[in-house]
């Protein structure tokens, strides 16, 4: 069980860029490395992460580990994967709050600014790729777009919206 | 203000309807503390998020991190990242346990067909307002531009770009000094 927490301590501490990046991380160590489930499975994880909320990395974590240990292993290795998280990203937070007035420092922001603008669009169009399938998806973000742009709809209900139109029409 | 109640509870909402990774949850966490609640400014958000996708981790889980700890300090970092965690690994125990086959079930699926372009909308739309605000003009647009496309479709991992940034960055604060 410790060597699970370590894994998924690893996965934290090497994994940038978020969803899809971690799964990429977690099936090497889980499937290739360890052999803690078999790749059949681990597309089932992909799968049902994808279909659930929260973060994919914490709903992949909490999965492998309900599997081999219960509750308790599932418990460790959400907090394996978020451990890395809390500590640099504190530290990342306390450098800004300290440093934001520095010009300098301004300058990284101000591009770095740009360049998160780029990986949103980068991960809207990975996201993209696999919603497109037929036009009732288009016409579905076609009326998603339309409901927050004019109305400027929290994005919660149209959720709600589209998963009931889904349900409903699909 | 916040008190550290409606923040626990304004992130578990946000957990609980981040649906396709953290990404999705990027409009909600702006629409609810930028928008809604006016805890923080629209330039400290982006800030924040650039910083939480320089940072190794889960990006939903360093975004809260620095809402939570921006807001309200050490307390309010634990709260927020509890309420984005607990809807997650909620649901996901009851799925391990309960149904193994539930990514089948034909509702569930339908619904995910809808929700998958709802949710690229749902990014869409800030994306535009956030790029007024960063000071996106014709001049800089190649940055963003150049990202999406080495990200997007040559597979690049984003650490190199964030680590040439940041260096190039401070260079050219340096000789401008």
């Amino acid at each position: 069980m410790l060597s699970m927490f370590f894994t998924f301590v690893k996965v934290g501490l090497f994994s940038f860029g978020g969803g899809y990046a971690i799964l990429a991380m977690i099936q090497q160590e889980v499937v290739s490395k360890h052999g803690w489930l078999s790749p059949g499975e681990f597309a089932d994880v992909v799968a049902i992460s994808q279909m659930t909320p929260g973060p994919i990395a914490i709903n992949a974590a909490t999965f492998i580990g309900f599997r081999q240990y219960g509750v308790l292993g599932s418990l460790l290795c959400t907090f394996g994967v978020i451990l890395p998280s809390l500590v640099l990203m504190l530290i990342l937070t306390l450098t800004y709050l300290k440093l934001r007035k520095r010009p300098w420092f301004q300058n990284i922001f101000k591009n770095l600014r740009l360049l998160s603008l780029g990986l949103i669009a980068a991960a809207m169009i990975m996201i993209g790729r696999g919603a497109f399938t037929d036009w009732f998806s288009v016409g579905i973000f076609g009326i998603c777009f339309l409901i927050v742009w004019r109305w400027k709809t929290n994005p919660v209900y149209v959720l709600v919206l589209a998963a009931l139109l889904g349900m409903g029409l699909g | 203000m916040c008190s550290l109640i409606s923040l626990f509870t304004t992130f578990l909402k946000i957990g609980a309807f981040t649906i396709g990774g953290a990404y999705a949850m990027i409009p909600l966490i702006r629409a609810e503390v930028c928008q809604k609640r006016g805890w923080m400014e629209d330039l400290e958000f982006m800030d924040g998020l650039a910083a939480a996708q320089s940072c190794p981790g889960p990006i939903a889980i360093n975004v809260s991190i620095y809402v939570g700890y921006h807001l309200k300090g050490a307390k309010g970092m634990a709260v927020a990242v509890l309420g984005t965690v607990i809807p997650s690994t909620l649901s996901i125990i009851l799925i391990a346990m309960l149904f193994s086959r539930y990514a089948e079930a034909e509702l569930v699926r339908k619904a995910f067909h809808a929700l998958k372009p709802a949710v690229v909308a749902l990014i869409a739309l800030p994306l535009i307002e956030m790029a007024r605000k960063a000071g996106l003009r014709p001049s800089n647009l190649w940055l963003p531009v150049l990202v999406l496309v080495l990200v997007g479709f040559a597979d690049i991992s984003p650490v190199y770009l964030i680590l040439l940034t940041i260096a190039v960055s401070v260079l050219t604060s340096l000789r401008r000094t």
